[in-house]
């Protein structure tokens, strides 16, 4: 079928809004790595072309003098260590409320997920007081346990509802045969769920490399920043010491992870994020 | 293999109770407690806590700055409710319905700022309203309305709807995504039978798409609104830490200023409450104004 002239139009109407957004959000993510290559005085020439040489000097000063290196280091031992106990804990309590009837299982299950929803911000200044209580202010150790817990409603909700897509039948043929549950549970359910594992440990990590409110509130060393509080510090400082290429450089080391993470888990991430919404 | 009763229920606790045990100290015992600490007038650090009533519900009404900050967070609850709501259809329906090549370009494109950190987001748009540097400045004297540049985020008038754009931009791609679901969902037969019945485009998307995908509308307006009752505070903290002169300050990020830096725990739990209990209207009056009948044809 032969388009008119003014299907062709109302069509090129509607791309330009498109290629406008799309270049709004693509633009600036350019131009943070272009800065982080350029020198502080070609910023305040050339604040928006391209760098005139690419040099990386920028990046072995934060590197070096910023002790970015620490905070990159921390930044990976939380997400890790966050993601994995998430994990752990997620794991056996959404099978139990998948698979498992008893009494309270309807109850317990909403209790989880109405915490999704529920502002920790309240939450946040006891956690304080019983951080410290506990020795894990200012801990590494202590803020993945808290990013753990923030993800915990979420990660069980998520890894419910792909349980639920498993058939019962291999459970139940591993039962006749003298499997015990922990058995089940380890052997057969855990293999059969690993995409939504995958999927939601992939999300959970990048929100916690990315977080940055609860750091600021548990976290007070400089030793023990995360990535999010040392670009912050570097942002703040920038302002009297025009360390600029410095702070490009810090928030590409920031973004590069995430990057290479959505590149290669495009479709894990999105599926993941909507769903979780709609369901949510 | 027959399970007993006993061993059923030792698997059950070994599923369940080491988890619910943690959720009630980090997640439980924190909202509670935070609910019992809004009674209190505490700075912290001394071990002179002092049960005070409802004198800090009484300092919370009585406090100049409360209410714009409640009035601050609406804004920009309704802001990007609107503005997200409004570009996120436009995309969903262009990408959808009208058959574009490199549409898949697009919705890789437009999600990736979801995923971004908020500080990263926050600093990039620092530098976009940069006065001397930024491109909304550069861009304004570009096209001859240098009468137009300001300070945006040190003007106190303006300070507020900067912060709007950025959250915008990064939030469009999970909705639009949602609403491509909704959208791609729909029969093609509704759209063969409105054309056969003459309705044009616009038609067809008022009285075929709209009504269909409401239940996805209706959720990203929810999302939109908890999301951002419940966390506006972080890109204020990141981009105004509440300035100039507390005309960015949200309920959240106030609460941070009393409590953590200038260690009114007690006033900072009051707060909170407040943040709770709002949020908790919002949504219920929300859900009874967007209920409709769910369509079906």
């Amino acid at each position: 079928m032969k388009r008119t002239f003014g299907e062709r139009l109302v069509r090129s109407g509607i791309r330009l809004p498109l290629i406008l957004w799309s270049l709004a959000v693509l633009y600036p993510i350019f131009w943070m790595f272009l800065g982080s290559f350029k020198s502080n005085a070609e910023i305040y020439a050339n604040p928006w072309g391209i760098p005139e040489q690419f040099n990386f000097s920028n990046f072995v000063t934060a590197w070096t003098e910023y002790n970015l290196d620490t905070s990159i280091f921390n930044s990976f031992v939380v997400t890790a260590l966050g993601a994995v106990l998430c994990l752990v804990l997620a794991v056996p309590t959404a099978y139990a409320l998948e698979r498992i009837r008893f009494k309270g299982s309807q109850m317990l299950f909403t209790l989880y997920i109405s915490a999704m929803m529920i502002p920790m911000v309240l939450g946040w200044i006891p956690l304080f007081f019983l951080l410290a209580q506990f020795n894990m202010l200012d801990s590494i150790i202590g803020l993945s346990v808290v990013y753990a817990m923030s993800q915990l409603p979420f990660t069980i909700f998520v890894l419910t509802s792909f349980m639920g897509t498993i058939p019962k039948s291999l459970e139940e043929s591993a039962s006749v045969d003298g499997m015990s549950p922990y058995g089940i549970l380890w052997k057969i359910v855990t293999p059969l769920t690993m995409s939504g594992i995958i999927t939601v440990t992939i999300m959970n990590a990048i929100q916690f490399w990315n977080e940055y409110f609860m750091a600021l509130i548990f976290l007070q060393s400089s030793e023990n920043y995360t990535l999010a509080l040392a670009i912050d510090f570097i942002s703040n400082e920038a302002q009297y010491t025009n360390a600029w290429g410095v702070l490009f450089a810090s928030l590409v080391f920031a973004i590069l992870p995430v990057i290479i993470l959505y590149s290669i888990f495009q479709r894990r991430i999105t599926k993941g994020m909507t769903e979780g919404a709609i369901k949510g | 293999m027959v399970q007993t009763k006993k061993q059923k229920y030792l698997f059950l606790a070994f599923c369940l109770v080491p988890t619910f045990i943690m959720f009630s100290i980090f997640t439980l015992y924190p909202l509670f407690s935070g609910l019992y600490f809004s009674f209190f007038e505490w700075s912290g650090t001394s071990q002179t806590r002092e049960f005070v009533g409802f004198d800090n519900y009484i300092r919370l009404f009585n406090d100049e700055i409360i209410p714009d900050t409640v009035w601050h967070d609406y804004f920009l609850v309704a802001t990007k409710v609107i503005g997200i709501m409004v570009m996120a259809l436009f995309i969903a329906v262009a990408l959808t319905q009208l058959k574009i090549k490199e549409a898949p370009f697009y919705r890789i494109v437009f999600f990736f700022p979801n995923i971004m950190s908020v500080v990263v987001i926050g600093i990039l748009w620092m530098f976009i309203y940069n006065p001397n540097l930024g491109l909304v400045n550069s861009g304004l004297e570009m096209i001859g309305l240098e009468e137009w540049t300001r300070p945006w985020l040190g003007s106190e008038t303006w300070a507020l709807p900067s912060l709007v754009l950025p959250s915008i931009w990064a939030g469009i791609g999970l909705f639009m995504l949602l609403l491509m679901g909704g959208i791609s969902n729909i029969s093609k037969s509704y759209y063969e039978a409105a054309k056969i019945d003459g309705a044009n485009e616009w038609q067809q998307f008022w009285k075929v798409t709209l009504p269909l995908i409401w239940p996805q509308i209706k959720i990203s307006i929810l999302y939109i609104v908890i999301t951002t009752l419940n966390g506006s505070f972080i890109i204020v903290q990141v981009m105004t830490g509440g300035g100039p002169n507390n005309s960015t300050h949200v309920m959240g990020s106030y609460l941070y200023q009393q409590a953590f830096t200038q260690y009114n725990f007690g006033y900072g739990a009051t707060i909170g409450v407040m943040i709770l209990v709002l949020s908790l209207i919002t949504v219920v009056l929300l859900q009874l104004l967007l209920r409709r009948d769910r369509v079906e044809y």
